[in-house]
């Protein structure tokens, strides 16, 4: 019994440094947010909380709310890149908000331009697309 | 006496957790799953376990609206049905109006998840953990009602710590909680009450009326500096009260606190908790000679380890190790005493199929189960507190022992 516990360990902790180790995904995403929010930009850090429920404004005070791509390729490049964790953890963080009465979920978009739309027009939405996206009327935020 | 307790435990879960219908502002969500328990030898969690069970099955609705930028209001329903515990019966998880002045500030008022440690607000909601049963040294589930939930209110906020010092995420509260007729706290003081009754020779009832009893406490996480890393302290005072025919009992009281650290980086996650509680329960027998108070002095150490690993987006792994022992202040226990602990050695896989349905397969291999709400052949703890020959007096005469055999189910 004491070797099976062994080798339970000893498979957790090499498993747990190969994750330490993987490599950091490229930034092929922008952040763009609705044009009425006054802030240029954020840290990565403020980023990372308002995508996970933490935070619901940017340094200056505005107020923003997220919404995201049900997935995709930018999906995933900006859940790696600035959120640290695979859709279906991200999925399942916001669902902990959820039922347990401490957040909405974000709405999701099928497609970069339904979210360009949706945050050119909405007060306040923050969102994210591929760099090569036509970001419309909404405004890019730079992220330090 | 000694005694080991393998049970496989698997779990297919339909989270139609995300089948969320926008109506303008207006969130509705739920879940549904429905757990599989086999034990290879005696039963566990008042189910039949060692014949294979499918009394495992929770289900919950959540509605929510923004009807503004800094107000929202909620409300979740709860049906569950664990072995002999819950039942068909809709409860209120949580109902509250939700106030964020800003992030430093905000309030929640009315039913609210209590948090205390990494999971307690979550431990209903299976679909966000990777584990079928969360360690149950802290987290036992047929006895999660009694630190579900509370009516009142908390204030809720986050500072930014200088000189890149992290954030602080701060949580305190204050309310009342009635107890849950249907949970395994209820059940088991039945037992106990049951035994009392017959040992007194009064006519055997049950609990009938369990006040609300008042609770406030807080919860104070440090996201240090480095990523990933979260490091938290939860305390809370509570006390309880009930009665059931000629005997009113009482937890007295107590403060409980737990310590705990979770470091998360990409696939990899290691989390550690620790909890002590110190707490005294009086029973009241009113007899004709008059009142007889028994008072039952426990102390509660709990903690676990557990890791885990997401081998891709649909499949994760994890195992634990649990320990309970009660230390039992002032009653002469020896927390060492295989009577006095338990311990829990845990293995788990989950697979998401998609985003709205999953499967888990546990295994848990169990020594003792100490510190439950119903234990392997359920003794009253509070007629532990009697003298020898009148407790086994009590024990024979009780006829609880039938009782004893349909909730716990266990046998040698």
């Amino acid at each position: 019994m004491k070797k099976r516990r062994l080798s339970i360990l000893i498979f957790g902790v090499a498993l747990g440094c190969t994750a330490l180790q993987a490599p950091g995904h490229a930034q092929n995403v922008v952040v763009i947010v609705n044009s009425g929010v006054r802030e240029t930009a954020a840290s990565r850090d403020d980023i990372r909380a308002i995508f996970t429920g933490d935070k619901s404004s940017l340094g200056d005070g505005s107020r923003v709310t997220p919404v995201t791509l049900k997935g995709g390729p930018a999906h995933e490049a900006f859940l790696k890149t600035y959120v640290g964790k695979g859709d279906a953890a991200f999925r399942t963080g916001w669902r902990n908000l959820v039922f347990t009465g401490q957040g909405s979920m974000p709405k999701m978009f099928d497609s970069e331009a339904a979210l360009v739309d949706y945050v050119a027009a909405t007060p306040g939405a923050i969102g994210y697309v591929s760099k090569a996206t036509d970001v419309g009327k909404a405004k890019t935020l730079a992220v330090r | 006496m000694f005694r080991r307790l393998s049970i496989l435990a698997s779990l297919c879960a339909c989270a139609g957790a995300m089948l969320a219908q926008d109506l303008s502002t207006i969130q509705i969500h739920g879940f549904a799953t429905q757990g599989f328990l086999y034990s290879s030898s005696n039963n566990y969690l008042s189910a039949n376990t060692s014949a294979g069970s499918l009394a495992w099955n929770d289900g919950a609705v959540s509605v929510s609206d923004s009807l503004s930028d800094k107000l929202r209001v909620g409300i979740q329903l709860h049906v569950y049905q664990l072995g002999d515990l819950g039942g068909p019966t809709l409860q209120v998880d949580w109902a509250t109006g939700d106030y964020k002045l800003n992030e430093h500030f905000g309030f929640r008022a009315g039913k609210f998840k209590i948090p205390i440690g990494l999971f307690n607000d979550s431990q209903d909601v299976d679909a966000v953990h990777l584990w079928a049963l969360l360690p149950q040294s802290i987290y036992p589930n047929d006895n999660r009602s009694v630190t579900l939930s509370a009516m009142g209110g908390e204030f809720y906020g986050r500072a930014k710590l200088e000189k890149n010092a992290g954030t602080l995420v701060y949580r305190a509260y204050a309310g009342y909680r009635p107890l849950d007729l249907n949970g395994g706290y209820v059940k088991s003081l039945d037992l106990d009450l049951a035994a009392l009754d017959v040992e007194f020779g009064l006519p055997v009832t049950l609990v009938s009326d369990a006040p609300p009893g008042n609770i406030f406490g807080g919860d104070v996480r440090w996201q240090t500096p480095l990523k990933g890393l979260l490091v938290g302290f939860s305390a809370f005072d509570q006390d309880i009260h009930g009665s059931g025919g000629a005997i009113v009992f009482r937890v007295a009281r107590n403060t409980v606190t737990q310590q705990y650290a979770q470091f998360e980086r990409g696939k990899f996650f290691v989390a550690a908790e620790t909890r002590r509680m110190p707490v005294t329960t009086f029973a009241t027998v009113t007899t004709a000679g008059g009142p007889v108070l028994i008072p039952d002095p426990l102390d509660w150490r709990s903690w676990y380890v557990m890791t885990g690993y997401r081998m891709s987006e649909k499949l994760q792994l994890g195992t634990y190790y649990s320990r309970f022992a009660d230390a039992g202040a002032g009653a002469g226990k020896d927390p060492a005493r295989i009577s006095n602990c338990s311990r829990d050695w845990t293995v788990s896989a989950r697979y998401d199929f998609n985003s709205y349905f999953y499967g888990k397969l546990e295994e848990h291999f169990f020594l003792r189960q100490a510190g439950r709400a119903l234990r392997p052949r359920h003794r009253s703890r509070l007629l532990r507190r009697l003298e020898p020959e009148r407790r086994e007096a009590a024990v024979q005469r009780s006829g609880g022992q039938d009782r004893i055999q349909l909730l716990a189910r266990f046998e040698d």
